[in-house]
């Protein structure tokens, strides 16, 4: 499959997971988050949920995946989950900094380890789904035929 | 039913119909499946064939040694090796019964490895969700005030916190390593009951559903709420607010309706943790191969067999006990609310249950310490014998110390003191596992990988645990810190550093046979050394919480505590990280990890200790060389790699199916 096909849809498992994760931690946490207030301030349209979440999915299928897929070459590593796990943070410092507007004390905590749990699946499953669309997933060879990886 | 739903319902009808088609004209494709030459192709009991069309012979037992028992074999015999892989289906005119690959062999497999499997991925996710619980509970406690959430939903935390990790965690976990490995170490064919090993694997997901049908009707409702109008009943369950034990008054007062769910939820859990017990009982009971006889049983299949005694004595109270309180609730009996029985008869009868599954809980964690520590010791177990009868004097002793929950309800002092007495006897066998573990290390060749760390640590923490509880048995400091922090920092020092480590140590040590790769070792240490400061950081503090004084299960408490508040959500903190490392690992090694061509990756033969689990990961690698890939038990083909006799395999077009079934095609 072609690299920004195959990210494409690496974007798209990915975003399915951060949503469902997203979703459950909103309702985890008797929605005291506001989980979609965040995702609608993340994306510029504060106040309006729906079309904020809307245009959420679309970067996070879309304009993550193929920017990552543009970058992902010149980031030193060979496994490109890995690489998607740092796309991941990157993309959740900006959600924690612009979602916890009206959020302060300990809940801050919960929002900032949750969130990140999130972004990190999200940027581990583009980046694997990605590599094994592309036959990119790296082989650390083997244990135990003589070549031995002993630790 | 208002408008918008209309659509999307008919759009949700037309994609299921178009699957159902789609899978039907797949299933009825003449060259993807195969005809039953004969009956014995008909099998049902996890999809073996059998050479002699199903008569037994004398022959039955070397055959189905030189045979793999995955279930998911090809017939070397059927007379059909230009044809495509049998693929099983549900919709076919004849009836499959080998097994499918993809979906449709996790959904319907009764082979035990796969029940296991499944087993442990359940386990797992509820493991996380409930300490997704923890970690809320431990935001709330990080300020004195109800700041972070209201006092409800910390109810509701801890109590959804309690039964998801006893209920869903630690037992599924445990009953799938049973599943898994029990088969392996006493050489049987499959459980006894393979469909009743399904059923009470599957019994589980709804049960689980029912305990916390809350929050996923509310995610619903959510998601409707994006769509549509808003579902008002979908919003009518709350979190339940009663703590695990459910104690009545409280528990038969409560509005909620969510409660008789959660009620009828762990009545069917206790139905399906039954169904698992008898199975285990039954398979060491009558299927243990030749050459393994009581007296060469593994201390873990011992283990395993003594908590299933204590699952089918308790689990049937806690059954019943349920089912009173629904009643109670429901139908307007009063066994909780009268003077005869009152609120005291629930405590006896829920303890009844709840002591014995206690040790429910951590006879399979001694079991596994026991299993793996010789391992890594270079030295036989110490004191097998005094192991087992330990083991045995616990089942036994354990259904003997309930009342130690209740010294503070008012009984009577003698019986008060006969319980006490009963509970420090307790501690007797306890304690002589705990020597025999240290005198099998003592002298010995310790190799400190993963599992060795985890084992270490875990007695460690469990000796604190222990030696905490010793205290607690004893009732007049039982009266002093009753329903303190002390209880919960002495018990999670058990169930997490005891329980939960025992767990990391299986994962690391039979990761090898189970995914035919090796974790990262590094991650490992990283992982074993940050739970260890975890379990520490999180709990030491909250035995001074306790001593000091301050009552458990409250969303708010008095400034002075804050510190040691703080501390212990910083170390649940630690351990939430630990477990993220522990996660990546497992998924990214199975990934990427470096495949493992040697069935003995722990060097078991070196000390002579190459037990019957790992003779039978060689028998399937040394079947399988001329395919090295077929290591894998989770029926997949690893990444990435192909191989010159996956060729049949690979022609029908199933990404994931079980590769060993190409390797005994050709033999």
């Amino acid at each position: 499959m072609n690299r920004p096909l195959a990210a494409v849809a690496g974007g798209l498992s990915g975003t399915a997971a951060l949503t469902v994760l997203l979703l459950l931690f909103e309702v985890e946490t008797r929605s005291q988050i506001g989980m979609f207030d965040v995702v609608a301030r993340f994306v510029g349209v504060p106040g309006s949920t729906t079309v904020g979440f809307v245009l959420f999915v679309a970067a996070g299928t879309l304009a993550w995946p193929l920017l990552f897929v543009a970058v992902e070459d010149s980031v030193p590593g060979s496994d490109p989950a890995i690489k998607g796990m740092g796309v991941g943070v990157l993309l959740w410092i900006p959600f924690l900094l612009l979602g916890r507007a009206e959020l302060s004390g300990a809940i801050v905590f919960a929002f900032a380890g949750l969130t990140l749990v999130a972004h990190l699946a999200y940027g581990y499953i583009t980046g694997a789904v990605y590599a094994r669309l592309t036959g990119r997933t790296p082989s650390s060879g083997t244990l135990g035929d003589g070549s031995e990886l002993q630790g | 039913m208002s408008l918008p739903l209309v659509p999307l319902l008919a759009v949700v009808s037309v994609l299921l119909g178009g699957l159902a088609c789609w899978r039907r004209r797949e299933s009825t494709d003449p060259t993807a499946t195969e005809s039953p030459r004969h009956p014995a192709s008909l099998r049902t009991d996890g999809g073996e064939e059998r050479p002699d069309g199903g008569r037994r012979t004398d022959e039955d037992r070397r055959v189905s040694e030189e045979r793999r028992t995955d279930g998911g074999e090809r017939r070397a015999d059927s007379g059909s090796e230009s044809q495509m892989p049998v693929i099983g289906t549900l919709y076919g005119r004849e009836h499959k019964t080998s097994k499918p690959y993809g979906l449709m062999r996790w959904l319907t497999s009764v082979d035990h490895k796969d029940i296991g499997i499944l087993y442990l991925i359940f386990g797992l996710a509820a493991g996380m969700w409930g300490a997704t619980d923890a970690m809320m509970i431990r935001t709330e406690l990080f300020t004195p005030g109800t700041d972070v959430w209201n006092a409800e939903t910390y109810n509701g935390l801890f109590t959804t916190h309690g039964l998801t990790m006893l209920f869903f965690f630690v037992t599924p976990v445990f009953t799938g390593l049973a599943n898994y490995f029990l088969p392996l170490l006493i050489d049987a064919e499959d459980m006894a009951f393979p469909r009743i090993n399904a059923i009470a694997f599957w019994l589980l997901p709804p049960s689980f559903v029912l305990v916390r049908a809350g929050l996923l009707t509310e995610v619903l409702a959510k998601v409707i709420d994006a769509v549509g109008p808003r579902v008002e009943f979908l919003y009518a369950l709350e979190p339940p607010t009663m703590g695990w034990t459910l104690y009545t008054p409280l528990t038969t007062q409560l509005a909620n309706p969510q409660v008789d769910l959660l009620l009828l939820g762990l009545h069917l859990s206790g139905l399906a943790t039954i169904m698992g017990g008898v199975n285990i009982i039954v398979t060491i009971f009558t299927e243990r191969g030749e050459g393994v006889s009581w007296s060469t049983l593994d201390i873990l299949t011992w283990s395993l067999l003594t908590t299933s005694g204590l699952i089918l004595f308790a689990f049937p109270v806690l059954g019943s006990a349920v089912l009173m309180l629904l009643f109670d609730r429901n139908f307007g009996t009063t066994f909780f609310a009268v003077e005869a029985g009152g609120p005291i008869l629930w405590q006896h009868l829920f303890w009844f249950f709840g002591h014995p599954e206690v040790y429910i809980l951590v006879l399979p964690a001694f079991g596994l310490t026991s299993q793996i520590l010789p391992k890594f010791s270079g030295r036989k177990l110490f004191g097998f014998k005094f192991i087992v009868y330990s083991t045995l004097a616990i089942g036994v002793l354990s259904f003997g110390v309930w009342a130690h929950h209740m010294f503070a309800t008012g009984m009577d002092p003698r019986l008060r003191a006969s319980f006490m007495v009963v509970t420090l006897a307790i501690a007797v066998p306890s304690a002589v596992k705990t020597f025999n573990w240290m005198a099998t290390i003592w002298n010995g060749n310790v190799k400190l990988e993963a599992p060795m760390q985890f084992l270490v640590g875990g007695i460690g923490l469990f000796v604190v645990g222990g030696v905490t509880g010793i205290f607690l048995a004893s009732v007049p400091v039982d009266l002093v810190v009753h329903g303190t922090y002390y209880v919960v920092a002495h018990f999670h020092f058990i169930v997490v550093g005891i329980i939960a480590f025992s767990m990391f140590a299986a994962s690391y040590y039979w990761y090898p046979l189970l995914t035919g790769r090796m974790y990262n070792k590094r991650l490992g240490t990283i992982h074993a050394v940050l739970s260890i400061v975890g379990v520490n950081v999180t709990f030491m503090p909250l035995f001074l919480v306790g001593l000091m004084g301050l009552p458990r299960r409250s969303a708010q408490y008095p400034v002075e505590f804050t510190l040691l508040q703080q501390v212990a959500t910083v170390g649940a903190f630690i351990l939430a990280a630990s477990v993220g490392i522990w996660l990546f690992n497992m998924v990214n090694s199975f990934r990427t990890g470096p495949v493992v061509r040697t069935p003995d990756p722990w060097d078991l033969k070196e000390s002579n200790q190459f037990s019957r689990e790992w003779q039978w990961f060689e028998r399937r690698m040394t079947e399988g060389l001329s395919n090295p890939q077929a290591l894998a038990d989770g029926g997949r083909v690893a990444d990435g790699e192909s191989d010159a006799s996956n060729d049949a395999g690979s022609d029908a077009g199933a990404g994931d199916e079980d590769s060993d079934a190409d390797a005994d095609a050709e033999n």
